[in-house]
């Protein structure tokens, strides 16, 4: 498809490929042919990201000599189909920030901890049973999720929503707070002298358990009291999408977690750290920008997923009020998309067909440099660790 | 801080790693467990005599003598059932005007209900849609009719501070007092009787075709299309993405050009979905004109691109893999370095190539966005391997969403839209499945 010989540039081959080739002028001149069709076929995915490049631009940019720039990143009124089109995506561009951040929220913290757990915790035999499941929930396709999240996600949030949401709090604050509390009392404790210390400490942790203790109750209440008015919402595509970034997170930051030497880790246990110390103050800082790069492809992975989006989200392109209100429906660059196309294929040159080349264009652009800032952090890693 | 605080973080810290490790089971578990129970259903499921009516005039299948018993019975079931329907029909005639104004709406509804419920009453005229001409064909179904027939849904919205409450009052209130009101009894106590359930396999799902936009048969339309455009994106994408993994692992040093190709494969990589499909609209379709229209063989290129990086870095490892042994024990032979590629190193590297291909055709397979405007239709025939270049096809994950948003009647068609959902995760895992048992095959071989 694309190894048309009239292009071959036969400046930079310099090495020969055939061994006992001496004086054969024809063998050379099969081997350079062969070298420079295996560079070429090589060169296809520059090619291909060059012709991605160019094509969307080019249907980008007749929508800016169209409609101009000003509305587009400003306005919050998107409506393309009308005769007087407005075309303001500023509540899109929100509502992907805002369904991302929310799965960031969800799977970076969790993802960590997985591979943290993954690399340093469990015993072989259990990572062997581990690393299938992730190996599955990366292979689900994506409408997969899409449909679980709007048939029965969706229907669940609707009808229990406040109740499901006050029992997620609960399982994320309970261990918390109690961690929290000892934690607390401890070095409070330490403030006072070495006889009343004991007394001390278990008087704070009854102060600060009472304390805990009255604010967990009021958010189990407020989040019990909340009720959701559509099932399909940012809250539900966040969730979706969190699970989707988590094989990759965890993939990717067990690979750097694993790139750490046995020695750091020894000498560091050899000083008398346990194990949590050890991982979060000598493996976790060594392994910081793997585990970054993990992150940003991550969320990568969420901002770019639209089968997703498209059906858990709601696709109504207003900015929530207020803005981290994640219980109400939004709509994403990606679904916007997949959703106007069909309409507006129809009507090739309009502004409305160009709209969303725009969309992709922001989208490209994005994933194209949180991708070389990933590539960079990590061959930065790993010049420094030679 | 204490030891006792070090020690007890240390075990919070080691118990938070494994809630999150058993969090992604249970999200794994609940995420499947309603597709694998409600897409079984529809392969196993309960089958009624309407059920074997439809397969034996749609697909001429089932025993003809036996399928006219059970119709037999079913009629004899049903005809007090319509007695009594004709009985208030001629107790509303001899009536006067302000009794018939009373019932006749309630009548009319009660009558498409049980239409709906045991299909259309025998010497009617035939209804122009498929979908008209059975009653309920599945018994899960047919006792979700049964309970619209005999309540009626509403919503209590008295409570002014929350969202109404369902309530269901039942339909023989409507007619107390006339000679219908046992009727509601009878349907409640025969249904069994009327619709002879019986437990069907119909393993069939896959390979018939759909009638009336899946209302009923099977989904062969798209497990061809989906077949389709996976292999069809497999046979761009491997000879390109081995070429590339060959060159990047044999013969490209770490100079300038080498990097920016490896920078633009990660980059490949990163782009999202649906952009390859836009991408594929404006270059394939409206600047090339490969099809005129959406056709498989662009949604085939598409999702080649797609897969492209995921090839290239799999299949390099592959070759990568391979021990160096290999290549000098040729090469003292006399072999030339592209000899020694084509007949050494790529057998060697070919199960570990292998392994990565099945898995970009799980994910050829599953990708919804690249095909959306580049090959996927809502509705359409089998393709022969002729048409594909210039026609659109029906694919599972389009019409997996399609089905779940824009059909005209979702709730109807679950077990079809859960049947899908059932065989596309099932291909996947299947051919995720057979990479793994490859892989360990392989590393075992390359250790021994």
């Amino acid at each position: 498809m694309i190894e048309t010989p009239d292009k071959i540039n036969r400046g930079d081959l310099g090495r020969r490929l055939m061994m006992g080739a001496k004086g054969k002028r024809m063998r050379m001149i099969g081997s350079r042919i062969g070298h420079s069709a295996l560079v070429l076929a090589a060169s296809s995915s520059l090619l291909a990201l060059l012709f991605i490049f160019y094509f969307i631009i080019r249907d980008a940019v007749p929508f800016f000599s169209l409609e101009g720039v000003g509305e587009f990143f400003t306005s919050t009124r998107w409506y393309p189909s009308r005769d007087e089109a407005e075309f303001g995506a500023l509540a899109i561009f929100i509502g992907s920030g805002l369904v991302t951040l929310g799965a960031v929220v969800f799977s970076v913290p969790m993802g960590v901890f997985a591979s943290l757990c993954l690399s340093d915790i469990l015993p072989f035999s259990l990572r062997q049973v581990v690393k299938p499941v992730i190996e599955m929930l990366a292979a689900i396709p994506s409408v997969v999720y899409g449909f679980f999240a709007l048939v029965v996600l969706a229907p669940m949030l609707q009808e229990k929503g406040g109740s499901l949401l006050a029992v997620g709090a609960m399982l994320v604050l309970v261990p918390l707070t109690i961690i929290l509390i000892v934690v607390v009392s401890d070095l409070t404790s330490n403030l006072f002298a070495e006889n009343i210390r004991k007394i001390m400490r278990i008087m704070t942790a009854a102060i600060a358990a009472a304390i805990s203790f009255f604010i967990v109750l009021k958010v189990y209440h407020f989040m019990n009291g909340l009720e959701v008015s559509s099932g399909t919402n940012a809250l539900n595509a966040s969730v979706m999408l969190g699970i989707m970034a988590l094989p990759m997170i965890v993939s990717i930051s067990e690979d750097a977690l694993n790139a750490v030497g046995r020695d750091l880790r020894e000498g560091s246990y050899a000083l008398g750290a346990t194990r949590a110390e050890t991982l979060v103050k000598v493996v976790v800082p060594a392994a910081k920008s793997g585990i970054v790069a993990a992150v940003i492809l991550g969320v990568m992975r969420a901002i770019g997923e639209t089968m997703v989006v498209w059906m858990a989200s709601g696709n109504a392109s207003r900015i929530p009020q207020p803005w981290f209100n994640l219980l109400q429906p939004v709509r994403t660059l990606t679904a916007t998309i997949a959703g106007d196309m069909g309409e507006a294929d129809h009507v090739t040159g309009s502004s409305r067909y160009h709209v969303l080349f725009v969309m992709a264009l922001c989208l490209l652009v994005i994933a194209f440099i949180s991708n070389l800032v990933s590539e960079l952090i990590v061959r930065r890693a790993r010049k420094n660790g030679r | 801080m204490e030891v006792g605080t070090r020690k007890l973080l240390d075990r919070s810290f080691t118990s938070v790693g494994f809630l999150a490790i058993i969090l992604m089971a249970v999200s794994l578990v609940i995420l499947l467990q309603p597709i694998i129970i409600r897409g079984g259903k529809a392969f196993v499921f309960k089958g009624t005599v309407e059920y074997r009516k439809l397969m034996r005039e749609q697909f001429g299948r089932g025993n003809v003598e036996e399928l006219s018993m059970d119709l037999e019975e079913a009629r004899l079931a049903r005809k007090p059932v319509y007695d009594l329907l004709d009985a208030f029909e001629n107790e509303m005639k001899e009536q006067d005007s302000s009794f018939r104004r009373q019932y006749r709406a309630d009548f009319r509804e009660l009558k498409e209900l049980l239409e709906e419920l045991l299909g259309p009453r025998e010497g009617e005229r035939r209804r122009a849609l498929i979908r008209k001409q059975y009653g309920q064909t599945r018994h899960d179904r047919s006792l979700v009719k049964l309970r619209h027939v005999i309540y009626i849904e509403g919503y209590d919205y008295s409570d002014t501070s929350g969202m109404g409450v369902k309530v269901e009052t039942p339909r023989a209130e409507l007619f107390t007092g006339t000679s219908l009101e046992p009727l509601f009894g009878i349907l409640e106590t025969d249904i069994g009787k009327m619709m002879k359930p019986k437990l069907t396999v119909y393993w069939r799902f896959l390979f018939d075709k759909s009638i009336d936009a899946h209302f009923f048969g099977g989904i062969w339309p798209e497990m061809l299309g989906t077949f389709y455009l996976a292999f069809g994106a497999m046979l761009f994408a491997i000879p390109l993405g081995i070429i590339t993994a060959i060159y990047l692992a044999e013969y490209a040093g770490t100079g300038r050009f080498v990097s920016l190709i490896r920078i633009c494969i990660s980059s490949l990589a990163g782009v999202p979905s649906v952009v390859f499909g836009l991408f594929g609209l404006a270059f394939f379709i409206n600047t090339v004109h490969i099809s005129s229209s959406k056709s498989v063989l662009v949604g085939a290129m598409t999702l080649a691109l797609l897969i492209l990086p995921t090839i290239i870095r799999a299949s390099e490892e592959a070759i990568l893999a391979v021990p160096h042994g290999f290549r000098e024990a040729s090469m003292s032979l006399g072999a030339g370095k592209w000899h020694t590629i084509v007949r050494v190193v790529l057998p060697a590297a070919l199960p570990g190539i292998l392994t990565s291909t099945i898995i970009s055709l799980g994910r050829a397979a599953g990708e919804t966005a690249p095909i959306i405007f580049t090959a996927a239709v809502s509705v359409g025939k089998p393709l022969s391997l002729f048409q594909t270049f210039s026609q659109p096809t029906p694919a599972l994950p389009w019409n997996i969403y399609n089905l779940a948003t824009e059909h005209e009647a979702v709730d109807e068609i679950r077990h079809v839209q859960y049947g899908m959902v059932f065989t596309l995760v099932m291909m996947v895992f299947l051919l995720n499945l057979a990479a793994i048992i490859l892989r360990a095959r392989v590393s075992k071989r390359l250790r021994g």
